[in-house]
C-alpha cells in the first residue's frame, strides 16, 4: 500500500527541472487544433494566437514551463475561490475594470519590478491601456489590449439607404442626426437602424451609457462610492435609446448569439458591439456567399453629444501575491516580455494593442479597419480606477438601462434604482 | 458497563462515520452561514459584526423581494404541472412492452444532460428572432413572441424549459410506486365493476399517495432553489423579471463579494423551503400513517 502511495506521488513530481510558470486565462480552449503549435504568426482568434504564444515561449525560453490552466470566461469566481485559499496561479489573464477590486484587497502584485527586469518601459503603453492597470499610482498588470465599443456597419445596407460617401458610411454627429439617418435607413430598407442586444447581455447599455454621459464631460463616478447617472446628461442618452427603440428604428428582443446572427444575415444597419468581433465579421466579408461578402466596415462610436470619448476596457495579466522563487519571479519577467513582443499578433484578433509603437506601426495600420478604429486608443476612456466591483456595477447599470431602453421602465425610475442598487452596496464596502 | 449501555456505543460507533461526515459537510456550514450572515465580510475573511443589518438591508431590498416572489411563482407554475405531467407519463409507461421501454428512456433522457445543455436547447427554440417558435409563429403570419425579453412571458418559459428538463426522475419514481401496487386490488375494482376512472381514483391515486407527496416534497425544495436556467437564458432579466433567490445570492456573494449578505439571503430561502415543506408535510398527512401503500 505504501509502495502504491509513493508510487502515486512520484508519477506526479515534474520530469524536467525548469521553472514552472502556473498560467490562468479564459480566451477558450483550442488545444485539438493549436496544442503543439509555434508559429504565431499563422494562428487565428483569441484562443489560436494566445495558446501559440505560450507554446512558443515554452519553446524558445529554454529555462521555463509555463503550464495553462484555460478557465470559462471570465473565471472571476474560481480565481476569488483560489485565493481564499491561498493558492492562486503566478500569472492570469484579467479585465481592467476588475483589477482595482484585487488590487484594494492586496491581492495582487505590483508589476514595476517585472517590466524592470523585462525591460519594459510603463511609457511604452497606450494611455488608455497604462490608466486601466494603474491604481493608486501603481501598475497591477501587463497591458495586453484596448478593446471597447465600435459600430459595426453593413455597408450594402447603408449604401441602399443612401449613406455612403466616398465609399465610407457617413456617421451621425449629433442625437437629431442619428434619427435621421435611422428613420431613411428604415424607410429605404425596411429594416432596423441598430441591432441591439439587450436581453441577457447587460454590457452593451451599461457601455452607450457611459460613454455618452462621459462625452457630455459628467463623470459616472464622481467618487468612489457614487454612481451618477440620474442626471440630465444621463436621462438625455436613455431617451433617446429608448425613443430609437419605441420607433422600431432599433431591435429589442435580441441576446447577444441572436444580434450576431441578425448582423451576419444583413438583417440590420449597425451592430454596436466590442472590437473581439472584428475578425468574424471580417472573414464573413471575405468570404463570397455569405450575406455581409464585401459590405463590412467598423468606426468608433460616432460623437453625437460634446467630446468625442468612448468607454473602453481592456485586458491585462496580473500577478496574484504568493511565495515565489527568483527563479519564478525572473520567468514571469521574461513571459511578459515575450507577450509584449507579440503585442501585434494578439491585436489581429481585432483588439487595439496596448504598445504605442504597434499600434502606431504601418504593420498594424495595414490590418483591415484597423486605420479606421485606432483612434480609441487615443479616445478610449476607463471609468476611474478608484471604482471598485465594476463587473457587478456593469450588470446593474446595464439591467437598469436595458429596461430603460426598452420601455420597461420609465426613464427616471430606471436611472434612479441603478443608482440606488449601486450606491447601497458600494457603500457597504470596507 | 451494562449490556445496554455498551450496544448504545457500539451503535454510535457504528454511525460515527456517518455523523462526522454530515456534521462536517452539513451541519457545520449550515451554522457557519448563520454566523457569517451577522458580519459585514467579503470572501476573503475579516469582517464586521452588523448584527441583524444584513437582515434589515435585505427585507429593505425591493431586488431581494422581487426574487424571492419570482422563485415562489416558478414553484407554483413548475411543481403542480409537473407532478401530473410526470404522473400521467408513469401511467401511460407503466407496461412491458418494447416501445413504453424505449419511450420511458426518451422521456428520462433530458433529465440527464447539464443545465447548460438544457439551457442551449431552450434558447434555439425560445429565441424570437430565429427560435423554432419564433419561426413557427412567422410562418404562421404573426409575430414572434418574446418569450425571454417580456417581464409577463419570461417565468413561464422558465417553467416549461425546467418541466422538460426534471420530468424524467419523478416519472421514475411514479413509475416506481405503480409497479408496488398489488395487481389483485385491480382485479377487485373489476369484480366490482369499476371503470377506468373510479379504478384509477379509488386504487392508483391513493396507492401512490405516499409517492406523490414523497415528488411534490422533492420537487418544491428543488424548484426554489432555481438557479442556473435562470441564470443562463436570461441573466436574471428582463429587468429582474426572472432573478431567483439563488441568482440573487450567487450575485451578491460572488459578483459582489458580500458574503454576509448573501449568507443572510440564504438563511432566509432555507427557512422559507424548511416552512413550506413542514407545512406540505403537515397538510398531507403523514406519509405512511394511513393505509396507503
Amino acid at each position: 500500500m505504501l509502495l502504491f502511495a509513493v508510487l502515486a506521488l512520484s508519477s506526479c513530481t515534474r520530469a524536467d527541472d525548469k521553472t514552472h510558470v502556473y498560467l490562468q486565462r479564459f480566451f477558450g480552449e483550442c488545444g485539438a487544433e493549436y496544442g503543439g503549435k509555434t508559429d504565431v504568426a499563422k494562428a487565428e482568434g483569441e484562443c489560436g494566437i494566445i495558446t501559440t504564444v505560450t507554446n512558443a515561449f515554452n519553446a524558445t525560453d529554454g529555462k521555463a514551463v509555463v503550464d495553462t490552466n484555460v478557465i470559462a470566461w471570465p473565471g472571476y469566481p474560481q480565481l476569488t475561490a483560489q485565493m481564499a485559499a491561498r493558492d492562486p496561479p503566478d500569472v492570469v489573464s484579467m479585465h481592467e475594470n476588475v483589477i482595482s477590486d484585487y488590487a484594494s484587497k492586496e491581492l495582487l502584485e505590483p508589476v514595476e519590478p517585472y517590466l524592470k527586469a523585462a525591460g519594459l518601459d510603463a511609457a511604452s503603453f497606450t494611455k488608455a491601456s497604462q490608466e486601466g492597470v494603474t491604481i493608486g499610482g501603481r501598475m497591477y498588470g501587463l497591458p495586453w489590449d484596448t478593446h471597447g465599443g465600435l459600430w459595426h456597419i453593413n455597408t450594402k445596407l447603408f449604401a441602399q439607404a443612401g449613406l455612403m460617401r466616398g465609399g465610407k458610411p457617413v456617421l451621425p454627429s449629433s442625437p437629431q442626426e442619428l434619427l435621421t439617418q435611422a428613420r431613411q435607413f428604415r424607410k429605404r430598407t425596411g429594416k432596423p437602424y441598430l441591432i441591439q442586444s439587450l436581453v441577457g447581455d447587460p454590457a452593451g447599455a451599461a457601455r452607450n451609457l457611459y460613454t455618452y454621459v462621459m462625452a457630455q464631460g459628467q463623470p459616472v463616478f464622481p467618487d468612489a462610492r457614487h454612481l451618477k447617472v440620474n442626471t440630465p446628461e444621463g436621462r438625455r442618452v436613455a431617451e433617446f435609446f429608448r425613443q430609437l427603440t419605441a420607433e422600431g428604428l432599433g431591435t429589442s428582443n435580441m441576446d447577444t448569439p441572436a444580434a450576431i446572427a441578425a448582423f451576419m444575415s444583413g438583417e440590420g444597419g449597425i451592430y454596436p458591439t466590442g472590437t473581439w468581433m472584428i475578425g468574424q465579421f471580417q472573414q464573413e466579408s471575405a468570404t463570397p456567399g455569405r450575406p455581409l461578402y464585401g459590405s463590412y466596415a467598423v468606426m468608433n462610436y460616432p460623437r453625437l453629444w460634446g467630446q468625442h470619448v468612448i468607454y473602453v476596457g481592456g485586458h491585462a495579466w496580473v500577478v496574484p501575491k504568493r511565495e515565489r522563487t527568483p527563479a519564478q519571479k525572473a520567468a514571469i519577467a521574461r513571459l511578459f516580455r515575450f507577450m509584449a513582443q507579440h503585442n501585434y499578433d494578439w491585436a489581429r484578433t481585432g483588439h487595439l494593442p496596448a504598445v504605442t509603437a504597434v499600434l502606431d506601426s504601418p504593420q498594424f495600420r495595414a490590418l483591415p479597419h484597423r486605420a479606421d478604429i485606432a483612434p480609441l486608443a487615443d479616445i478610449g476612456r476607463p471609468l476611474p480606477g478608484y471604482v471598485r466591483r465594476q463587473s457587478a456595477v456593469e450588470g446593474i447599470v446595464g439591467e437598469e438601462m436595458a429596461g430603460a431602453i426598452t420601455g420597461q421602465k420609465s426613464v427616471p425610475d430606471a436611472l434612479a434604482t441603478a443608482e440606488r442598487r449601486v450606491n447601497e452596496f458600494l457603500a457597504e464596502l470596507d | 458497563m451494562s449490556a445496554g449501555v455498551q450496544r448504545r456505543w457500539q451503535g454510535l460507533l457504528f454511525v460515527a462515520p456517518f455523523l462526522l461526515l454530515y456534521c462536517t459537510i452539513l451541519i457545520y456550514p449550515l451554522l457557519k452561514g448563520a454566523w457569517l450572515s451577522l458580519y459585514r465580510v467579503d470572501l476573503f475573511g475579516g469582517g464586521t459584526f452588523v448584527g441583524l443589518g444584513n437582515y434589515g438591508r435585505l427585507f429593505a431590498d425591493p431586488v431581494f423581494w422581487q426574487s424571492m416572489a419570482n422563485t415562489l411563482l416558478l414553484a407554483l407554475m413548475i411543481v403542480p404541472l409537473l407532478t401530473a405531467i410526470a404522473l400521467a407519463l408513469a401511467l401511460a409507461l407503466n407496461r412491458a412492452t418494447r416501445g413504453a421501454a424505449i419511450l420511458r428512456g426518451v422521456f428520462f433522457s433530458s433529465a440527464v444532460l447539464s443545465v447548460t445543455i438544457v439551457t442551449l436547447i431552450w434558447r434555439f427554440v425560445l429565441a424570437p428572432d430565429a427560435g423554432l417558435l419564433g419561426e413557427l409563429w412567422t410562418a404562421a403570419g404573426w409575430a414572434p413572441l418574446p418569450f425571454l425579453s417580456d417581464q409577463s412571458l419570461v417565468l413561464p418559459a422558465l417553467a416549461v424549459t425546467t418541466i422538460w428538463w426534471s420530468v424524467g426522475f419523478p416519472m421514475l419514481l411514479f413509475l416506481a410506486g405503480l409497479q408496488q401496487i398489488p395487481h389483485d386490488m385491480y382485479e377487485a375494482a373489476a369484480l366490482d365493476g369499476a371503470g377506468r376512472w373510479t379504478t384509477f381514483t379509488k386504487v392508483t391515486l391513493p396507492a401512490l399517495k405516499r409517492t406523490t407527496i414523497l415528488v411534490f416534497m422533492l420537487q418544491t425544495a428543488a424548484q426554489l432553489q432555481l438557479f442556473g436556467q435562470s441564470q443562463l437564458l436570461t441573466a436574471g432579466g428582463p429587468s429582474g423579471a426572472s432573478r431567483t433567490a439563488v441568482l440573487f445570492l450567487f450575485e451578491s456573494a460572488f459578483g459582489r463579494w458580500e458574503l454576509g449578505y448573501a449568507s443572510a439571503a440564504a438563511e432566509v430561502l432555507f427557512v422559507l423551503i424548511v416552512a413550506v415543506t413542514l407545512t406540505q408535510y403537515a397538510l398531507t398527512g403523514r406519509p405512511g400513517a394511513d393505509n396507503a401503500r
